[in-house]
């Protein structure tokens, strides 16, 4: 006769709704599992979606993810003549925050591929089209809400959205948006017409009061676009991304590009590591943290539950000692209800995450390892609050029957 | 012919509580036997020992000195239990209580068969054999009831079923009638006195209610801890 059965089924509702309870709490153990593992995958999603074999950054830096980098746009070409590049794009991203006309803020990483060597094929897009034109074009993560087709004005220009990507969100886990390298620096550097002419009168200004004032041609071109000044240069880029001919050993190549002064060369393994050892690490222990508490938490308070539980029929369990059963009966029915509380527990945190994670607003991932675990982190708390429990049985004095 | 094996054979049975200014010898030197089928009350006044005397039949307190044997089974030498006292109580100790005492998330029947299978009787033949005893005391139609769902007198009936079913050679019975009215414990009563007979066992009731004593073959009376089992100061009255 199986006595932890019969005694859940005696007040069932209770025991159900206690499972619910509990069963909330390890819905959020497991919640903060799956955050933690969406903020590795968004941190890692973007340069992985990239496809680069190695990353050049600015010189001591840890660019351009987890730490601002700016190299010259000309690198592009100085690394694309290094034997073993098969091929080098320049990179820039930064993150904007705007308000759409109808008031909506819109905050997203601005992404910058190299046109027209990168039109963002290699993403993941689910709907649309890759970049077609060398302007006004961009890609949107689906998370940012956006349709196909949908206009956006940004700073002097309007863009339109061709393609629809997924998953694709920066370390801190805005969504990505993909525009040409012009454009997301145009976009970057948007500043206002009286801006502008404030800073094309003070570059006068300083030319005029130099050596080279003492030339009118120079004077009167220190006062246009700085584009069209050559000796300001192009802007600068985030950093470049190589992809290395296939059967040429990677460290070979990154090792010529090292002895390069004035930049930082890593592989894609490296950045991973820059990213989840830096920006992600605090987050990760943080959140680490809160899920270890919460599953101490679920160990008290299921504890609690199992010692009131076995308060609730100490005068049963006395009579059953009284009627001579063995202690591995009576241990046995508390430890079986601790499992079945615990169970239950679990199947419905499982099921309770499996609706209401896609509805949270970072990625929640969580995987069947994940599963398994917070099973087995299930069945130890059970375990150890059924020994409070246990604990109780065995001070239960037979005498009680007889004095009650 | 020799005598029939004594249900219960009780020699020297002594026990005491506290020490010094608190010593208080709570039994003392108690000897007796009970015969199977033999109903016996034990009288006596509140701290007279008779719930030493029953704690130590039930093994439950262990006495300082003294020998016991039930069911021709020595269980108590020298003041400690000799062997198993789960086991012991699983298969020679039947108890009824004031209260039923039923364990109330178990159906009457579940109640009743699991004496048996505490002590691994198949579920098939405790089934049986738990119908078979609620049949013979008039209960078989709340079987499978929970004991919130019967009169007090259907939940001793269940009490008294489960004190027999392994058929002990010992039932203890701890004011079986002292919640019940006076028809009803009456009732209790002739049912423990028919079921001891018909099953041979010994059976010990401690009670207040004088109401029942002629159902019952021998008194024993206590008082600060002597047992006197000829009881009689009551037996003229009763008899």
């Amino acid at each position: 006769m199986n006595l932890s059965l019969r005694d859940v089924r005696h007040d069932f509702s209770r025991f159900l709704l206690t499972a619910v309870g509990l069963g909330l709490l390890l819905t959020v153990v497991l919640a903060m599992t799956g955050i933690y593992n969406g903020i590795i995958k968004d941190a890692t999603a973007l340069p992985d979606s990239l496809g680069a074999d190695l990353w050049i950054v600015q010189r001591d830096t840890r660019g351009p993810f987890a730490e601002l980098s700016r190299v010259s746009s000309d690198l592009e070409e100085r690394a694309r003549a290094v034997p073993g590049v098969a091929r080098a794009r320049s990179y820039v991203s930064h993150t904007i925050q705007r308000q759409l006309p109808n008031g909506r803020p819109l905050r997203f990483t601005a992404v910058g591929l190299s046109w027209p060597d990168d039109l963002g094929g290699g993403l993941p897009i689910v709907r649309g089209r890759p970049l077609a034109q060398p302007h006004y074009e961009c890609l949107v993560d689906s998370s940012l809400g956006l349709s196909l087709g949908q206009r956006i004005p940004l700073g002097r220009d309007v863009y339109t959205v061709v393609g629809i990507t997924d998953g694709l969100l920066a370390s801190g886990g805005d969504p990505s948006a993909f525009f040409t390298l012009s454009d997301a620096q145009r976009i970057q550097n948007d500043v206002s017409n009286e801006a502008i002419r404030l800073d094309r009168e003070a570059r006068s200004a300083r030319v005029r009061q130099s050596a080279l004032g003492r030339d009118p041609e120079l004077v009167r071109f220190s006062g246009k676009n700085a584009q069209l000044i050559p000796a300001l240069g192009p802007l600068p880029v985030s950093a470049v991304m190589l992809n290395i001919d296939p059967g040429v050993p990677l460290d070979t190549v990154q090792a010529r590009l090292q002895g390069w002064q004035d930049i930082t060369v890593y592989s894609q393994a490296e950045e991973h590591g820059l990213i989840l050892g830096g920006v992600v690490e605090k987050t990760r222990l943080q959140i680490g943290l809160f899920r270890g508490l919460l599953v101490v938490i679920s160990a008290i308070l299921m504890g609690l539950i199992i010692y009131t539980m076995t308060v609730d029929k100490i005068h049963s369990i006395a009579l059953l000692k009284l009627l001579g059963a063995r202690m591995t009966v009576i241990l046995g029915m508390i430890l079986e209800e601790a499992l079945l509380l615990g169970g239950i527990a679990y199947v419905l945190a499982v099921i309770i995450g499996n609706f209401a994670f896609d509805i949270f607003p970072r990625r929640v991932v969580i995987e069947n390892e994940h599963r398994l675990a917070l099973l087995g982190i299930v069945i130890a708390i059970s375990i150890a609050s059924s020994a409070i429990g246990m604990k109780k049985a065995l001070a239960a004095d037979p005498n009680e029957v007889l004095a009650a | 012919m020799s005598d029939p094996i004594p249900a219960v054979q009780a020699r020297s049975l002594s026990k005491h509580y506290g020490e010094g200014n608190t010593y208080v010898l709570a039994l003392k030197e108690a000897t007796f036997q009970i015969h199977p089928g033999e109903v016996v009350a034990l009288l006596g006044p509140s701290g007279s020992g008779k719930s030493t005397l029953l704690t130590i039949l039930g093994l439950i307190n262990p006495p300082d000195t003294g020998w016991l044997q039930v069911g021709g089974v020595e269980v108590i030498r020298d003041g400690a239990v000799v062997g198993d006292a789960n086991l012991i109580r699983r298969r020679n100790l039947g108890f009824v209580f004031q209260r039923s005492n039923l364990i109330p998330f178990l159906t009457a029947e579940e109640n009743v068969r699991l004496v048996l299978e505490l002590d691994d009787v198949p579920r098939r033949e405790a089934v049986r054999r738990a119908r078979e005893i609620l049949e013979s005391l008039g209960v078989a139609d709340r079987a499978r009831h929970l004991p919130m769902q019967l009169s007090g007198g259907q939940q001793q009936r269940v009490a008294i079923a489960r004190a027999l079913i392994h058929e002990p050679s010992l039932l203890l019975a701890d004011e079986p009638t002292a919640s019940l009215d006076k028809e009803l414990g009456r009732r209790v009563m002739e049912l423990l006195r028919t079921a001891a007979i018909e099953r041979g066992a010994a059976v010990l009731v401690v009670t207040h209610d004088h109401r029942a004593l002629d159902l019952v073959d021998r008194i024993f009376e206590i008082e600060d801890g002597v047992l006197d089992t000829e009881g009689a100061k009551l037996r003229g009255a009763t008899r």
